[in-house]
């Protein structure tokens, strides 16, 4: 048992957020001051413990990286589990809204924060472990500008049979074209697809395919990179969810959509953006991406800025909230 | 089952030497000696026999996996090394480590359905009350400090057979060692791949003459050709690579030469894996259910 710590070593802060089986709070460990994030668990008698705290909890015991934010502790009380996290200020969510110009980031910052997420994203691939929700919401900033990847609720491991996951996953703006189309033997890739349509938001600020439907989304998909077809992708037509009804739209450049991107960026995208699963970019390649090869002079600059600031804000006795990485 | 082995929670907090899980039983035993001389109970591994039996009872009418109650034996295990089994009421123990390996291996079952099944099994034992099931199973999980995944040796057999061009039979075979290897300590003792080792090469070695029949456990098949000087035969084919065996033997006694596993362990396996074979026929499921019904109802453990 995590006998080393009680409810009351923490001081319980204000609010952050309130999720499908839990709620998140800042709390201070009273011990050394410092900053944590609680998540408490409350049972259902009709479940027991739930399955999504079960699997996170079970998961984050096993996934150590820096590029995943670290559970800490388990407090088990009366009907209650507090899960005590590493604390992260904020979500790239709210990180686009309040730091970047009308949600977008600047390019040093959205390269520092790719490499995050695609080092984060390799080593749970790399561990047999999908994410299978990634979201602006589920990724989290915090002071350092380090990113990390957060709420491991509908993560699963991908041991033996791969046939049988539900395809009720993923966030629909950010679900993958063959999960949409009813595939359930999806993989590793369904991650990737998430993580193009993050860095697309990034540039712009809007999200990329904001679907409202099953079918909206797709179309909002297929607009921008093309109606796939039995030719483009063979076996499309044996999906659940195909219609050859789908209006046949061409590819369009996705560089119109961002100006604001670099050639190898681009690139970069594209090969994360593809229909086909088996044709998207791994995230072990996509680390190793040229695009990312100026990145030790890209992290050079952001700190740069960084400490700059932070001698700014000493004079306010640091409690300004961070200012933009430009 | 996910993660790497390497580094992951079952290795660094629940891989026991033999000597160590001894002390803890003994620790165990320490604490309430009284209570120990009262209710004899029989040998571990004809506990695990009945344990076994009984999951495979509960499971029966849900589509569970086979993985899924391995882990539940694997719980049962590992709680039972922080808790005195005289002190808890093992058919409550045994459903919950069921519904939660269900929860964990995604083939959740409902709380109501699970304990309306575990009530049909053993009226005396569960009562209607779902809350106990879920208080149980946070006790489980705290006990086990939410350590939750299982590594499996069923992954290393289904890897290997390609690479050791392993036959339908030799694998049938080996799934079934791999079950049985979850009625002794071995779980508790040696990292999934030299378990998944043991049973290919007992698969291969101890073939027995009428494949195909073995059921879910293997020990009618093996146990009396592993007797009858089995266990010479392995040392022989392990200990001489250019021996006569058969060229499947030798072409498997090779691999592992060439590997980096830990071929004494391997051997001591397959030695527990016999011992386990021989204590079996003492087994008695009407025995087991006699001692641990008295010592539930006189300590009012199903309360």
């Amino acid at each position: 048992m995590d006998k080393s710590q009680q409810p009351s070593s923490f001081q319980q802060l204000e609010k952050l957020g309130e999720g499908t089986y839990a709620t998140v709070f800042k709390g201070r460990n009273r011990q050394t001051g410092e900053m944590v994030a609680l998540k408490e668990i409350h049972l259902d008698s009709e479940e027991g413990t739930p399955s999504t705290a079960i699997r996170e909890i079970s998961l984050m015991k096993e996934l150590k990286h820096e590029s995943i934010v670290s559970l800490y502790d388990v407090i088990h009380t009366e009907n209650k589990l507090m899960l005590v996290f590493e604390f992260m200020d904020r979500d790239l969510k709210r990180y686009m809204d309040t730091r970047g110009d009308r949600g977008q980031l600047d390019p040093a910052t959205i390269k520092s924060f790719m490499h995050q997420l695609l080092k984060g994203i390799d080593f749970c691939h790399e561990n047999r472990v999908l994410h299978r929700d990634l979201k602006p919401q589920n990724l989290l900033i915090n002071k350092k500008g380090q990113l990390k990847l957060g709420d491991f609720g509908l993560a699963r491991a991908f041991g033996i049979p791969v046939n049988t996951f539900s395809n009720e996953v993923v966030t629909l703006w950010y679900r993958a074209p063959d999960v949409l189309l009813g595939s359930r033997t999806y993989n590793t890739s369904i991650d990737i697809w998430s993580a193009g349509c993050i860095m697309a938001e990034m540039y712009t600020g809007r999200p990329l395919f904001p679907g409202t439907t099953n079918e909206d989304q797709l179309m909002k998909i297929f607009r921008l990179m093309g109606t796939p077809s039995e030719r483009s992708w063979p076996g499309i037509s044996q999906l659940p969810e195909y219609k050859p009804t789908f209006h046949n739209y061409a590819t369009q450049n996705l560089g119109q959509i961002l100006p604001q991107i670099d050639q190898l960026g681009l690139d970069l995208l594209d090969r994360m953006l593809q229909l086909r699963p088996e044709m998207r970019i791994s995230a072990s390649d996509a680390l190793a991406h040229p695009w990312f090869h100026d990145l030790p002079q890209v992290q050079a600059q952001l700190q740069m800025q960084q400490q700059q600031q932070q001698q700014q804000m000493a004079g306010y006795g640091g409690m300004v909230p961070p200012q933009p990485a430009y | 089952m996910a993660a790497n082995y390497w580094a992951s929670t079952q290795r660094r907090h629940w891989l026991f030497t033999r000597e160590k899980l001894a002390d803890i039983r003994d620790g165990l035993r320490e604490r309430d000696k009284v209570t120990h001389s009262q209710f004899p109970l029989p040998d571990q591994r004809l506990l695990n026999i009945y344990f076994n039996q009984q999951l495979i009872k509960l499971g029966k009418r849900m589509s569970t996996r086979q993985q899924a109650i391995a882990t539940a034996q694997v719980y049962l295990k590992r709680f039972y090394t922080k808790n005195e089994i005289r002190q808890t009421n093992p058919y409550l123990v045994l459903t919950t480590a069921f519904y939660l390996a269900c929860k964990m291996e995604e083939c959740p079952q409902h709380i109501r359905f699970v304990v309306g099944e575990a009530r049909g099994l053993w009226p005396e034992f569960i009562t209607h009350d779902v809350a106990k099931l879920g208080e149980c199973e946070f006790a489980l999980i705290s006990e086990m400090s939410s350590q939750l995944i299982v590594h499996h040796p069923y992954r290393t057999l289904t890897e290997l057979q390609t690479d050791l061009s392993l036959s339908s039979d030799e694998v049938a075979l080996g799934w079934s060692v791999i079950n049985d290897h979850y009625l002794t300590d071995l779980p508790l003792l040696h990292p999934p791949h030299v378990i998944g080792i043991m049973a290919i090469i007992i698969a291969v070695v101890f073939k027995p003459a009428h494949p195909g029949n073995f059921g879910n456990s293997a020990q009618s098949a093996l146990a009396a050709t592993m007797r009858d000087g089995g266990m010479n035969n392995l040392a022989y084919a392990l200990s001489d690579k250019t021996g006569p065996g058969a060229p499947r033997i030798h072409k498997l006694v090779q691999w592992l030469a060439e590997s980096d596993v830990d071929i004494k362990a391997v051997v001591e396996c397959t030695q527990e894996l016999l011992s386990l074979y021989e204590v079996w026929e003492q087994y008695s499921e009407k025995h087991c259910k006699e001692l641990i019904g008295r010592m539930v109802k006189s300590k009012n453990l199903d309360k």
